[in-house]
């Protein structure tokens, strides 16, 4: 995560897909506009979260990239092109959609929801049908089952997986999503998000997020704009930035506190180097567990069964104790988490475990290696320092905008 | 919808699979009683009431009214005035229920529904009279007066269906690129199809009853076997004239209603 967003950095003539220039939405009959002349620009292939608190604009802005909310005045570039004229609904066809109430069509099957923006772009049945069996796929759900269902058939969170797949129909170089996961509880919430970001790096998509939850934003963004009343830009930068240098109090107030724990959501445990630890099979004899026990200095050897999946922890004492068979010694290895799991995961399944540390497997559950609270620490001090020395880089160039500003004209 | 645990109690052990969901296709057994049981007890009252005529020794008078070419033709009559109004009802209440839930037309959606809501108000035989007084007698004249009086019902039910077509919905559509005209088309219409059927199916049966007042603008109809009933005290002939408008009148909305189930949209 640190690298990618490093090198980021280092690409300053990457493309802008979206640009925004002053864009204001003024209601009739009120005094101030709800949108006042927001100006950013939204890289190609990244994921930018809008964040702020409720009434701060976020969803208005979001609206007006596509044009459900006319904006009042200001300017919408989309690639290129300056599309504030444009037509509406053939530049929609161009743009994902999601809300937060999914809005799936109750009177239409699955394959008609997916298959509705292929449609409208005149594409044939077959590549519709195609096409429609290629998402459902891509969001984890069973084309031969769900094709023909009726949206009340599914789950909250199936929906949702079909609203995603609906909006990615005629493969829109850009998504625009509106609290997507805001109406889901939130272990689903989880997963869901989980499977955005592995979708989001096949498809490579300009994402626009909106949300009002920071702890979301710092998950699925590639660059955070938070935002205060009509929209005014506090900080618009990497969720690394934001958490190590916070431009004002007001986007600090807005992190809340503890800035640092949230910063270990920004580090998965495959980036960091994995501790090892003493580990035997099962069925290995006391005599060798006592000799490997003597050597490492841990207190304690980890059990693995015959395809490397961790079994048991084993401490000298549990090995004293003669009367039980070794498989049967020692406590469950419960704590083990995934290479994709962030470090605040891996903190939260530090604390239940035993031992002080979590194991790291694989998709298949084998053994891969442990972190301990000791790398944690290690990653936390290497974020801060990164942040300061781009700090010091960046010094002076201290405004909303995004670097490629200039190159991308 | 019925439930799904009467469906599985009601098939017998060695039905298949396949009667169990054609019985689920067809919406459960309590649809299907709803198909079967209405003709049944209306074909036994009719048969009935012929039985009754039959037993009765009619005079010169009620021979008049009570054979089967007078009978016939009051009865297509009577259809034709329901029919043809009712289609103009729907002819003129959906579009105008349409145009009046587009967002430009809500300033004068109040003006529309009061008008309607007069034509409802007023009783339908001071609607059919004045009519008769202004514009003449006839059948024309009775379809007037007709479409008038069921307008309403399909009007408001149109503007309920559409209105209750959740936002989300229609932003959704809109967000994907759908023209405000295929908005309407492929969400709205779709959705409000129930809603909009039950306001005809309504305006069908006001229309069966309404129409039986249509005899006295020289319309004819079944109105006429029971005045003529009425006015020369002959029983049988009132019996006969009032029944069949009844059984008219329930058999068109057995008929709705199962039209009803087959154009509801499926997954609603």
């Amino acid at each position: 995560m640190i690298d990618e967003t490093e090198a980021t950095a280092a690409v300053p003539e990457q493309q802008v897909m979206i640009r925004l220039e002053s864009l204001t939405k003024r209601y009739p009959g009120q005094a101030e506009p709800a949108v006042d002349a927001i100006s950013m620009d939204i890289p190609t292939g990244e994921v930018v979260v809008l964040v702020g608190p409720s009434g701060c604009g976020k969803t208005t802005t979001l609206k007006m990239i596509n044009r459900i909310i006319e904006p009042t005045s200001g300017r919408i570039i989309l690639d290129g092109d300056d599309v504030t004229h444009a037509n509406a609904d053939h530049l929609r066809r161009r743009i994902g959609y999601v809300i937060q109430q999914i809005g799936l069509f109750p009177h239409m099957t699955i394959a008609q929801n997916v298959g509705l923006v292929p449609g409208l772009l005149g594409w044939g049945r077959d590549r519709v049908g195609e096409r429609v069996d290629e998402l459902l796929e891509l969001v984890g759900l069973e084309p031969s089952e769900y094709r023909s269902r009726y949206p009340k058939e599914l789950s909250g969170g199936q929906r949702q997986r079909v609203g995603v797949a609906r909006a990615l129909g005629g493969d829109p170089p850009v998504m625009l999503m509106d609290e997507p996961f805001g109406a889901i509880d939130p272990i689903t919430r989880d997963r869901l998000q989980n499977e955005f970001l592995r979708i989001q790096a096949d498809t490579q998509k300009t994402v626009v997020f909106v949300t009002h939850d920071i702890d979301e934003a710092i998950k699925m963004g590639d660059r955070i704009a938070i935002l205060s009343r009509q929209s005014h830009i506090a900080q618009y930068d990497t969720p690394e930035t934001i958490l190590t240098a916070p431009a004002d109090g007001f986007v600090e107030d807005f992190i809340g506190s503890g800035a640092a724990l949230k910063r270990l959501n920004l580090t998965r445990v495959r980036d960091v180097e994995l501790g090892q630890w003493a580990v035997a099979p099962v069925d290995e004899d006391r005599a060798t567990l006592r000799q490997m026990l003597a050597d490492s200095n841990h207190g304690s050897v980890l059990l693995v069964d015959d395809q490397n999946r961790p079994q048991r922890w084993v401490t000298g004492r549990d090995l004293a104790r003669a009367s039980e068979p070794v498989e049967r010694i020692g406590l469950p290895a419960t704590a083990q988490v995934e290479p994709h799991a962030t470090l605040r995961d891996a903190l939260d399944e530090m604390v239940t475990s035993t031992v002080g540390c979590v194991i790291v497997t694989d998709s298949r559950g084998a053994y891969q290696g442990v972190v301990d609270l000791e790398t944690v620490m290690k990653a936390v001090d290497e974020m801060r320092t990164a942040a300061r020395t781009r700090d010091r880089a960046a010094a002076g160039a201290g405004t909303a905008r995004v670097d490629p500003d200039g190159e991308a004209g | 919808m019925a439930d799904p645990t009467t469906t599985v109690d009601i098939a017998a052990p060695g039905v298949g699979r396949g009667a169990d969901e054609l019985l689920a296709e067809l919406g459960g057994p309590s649809r299907l009683w709803r198909w079967i049981v209405t003709p049944v007890v209306l074909g036994g009252i009719c048969v009935a009431l012929y039985v009754y005529v039959q037993g009765q020794e009619l005079d010169r008078i009620e021979v008049a009214s009570l054979n089967a070419p007078m009978i016939r033709q009051r009865l297509i009559e009577h259809l034709h005035l329901t029919l043809v109004s009712t289609f103009f009802v729907i002819l003129i209440a959906v579009p105008l229920g349409i145009v009046l839930t587009r967002p430009w037309a809500r300033p004068v959606t109040p003006l529309f529904l009061g008008i309607a809501n007069i034509g409802q108000a007023v009783p339908s035989i001071g609607v059919l009279v004045l009519l008769a007084v202004t514009v003449g007698i006839g059948f024309e004249q009775a379809i007037y007066a007709l479409v008038l009086y069921a307008t309403l019902p399909v009007l408001r039910n149109t503007m309920v269906g559409l209105d209750q077509v959740d936002p989300s919905l229609i932003e959704a559509a809109r967000g994907m690129g759908l023209t405000s005209r295929g908005v309407l088309a492929r969400i709205e219409l779709p959705l409000a199809v129930p809603v909009m059927l039950a306001g005809i199916r309504t305006a069908l049966v006001i229309n069966v009853g309404t129409a039986a007042l249509a005899t006295f603008i020289g319309a004819g109809g079944l109105g006429w076997i029971i005045n003529q009933g009425n006015v020369q005290n002959r029983t049988p002939v009132l019996l006969t004239g009032s029944i069949l408008t009844a059984v008219v009148a329930l058999a068109l909305d057995w008929i709705a209603g199962i039209v009803e189930d087959v154009l509801r949209p499926k997954g609603l």
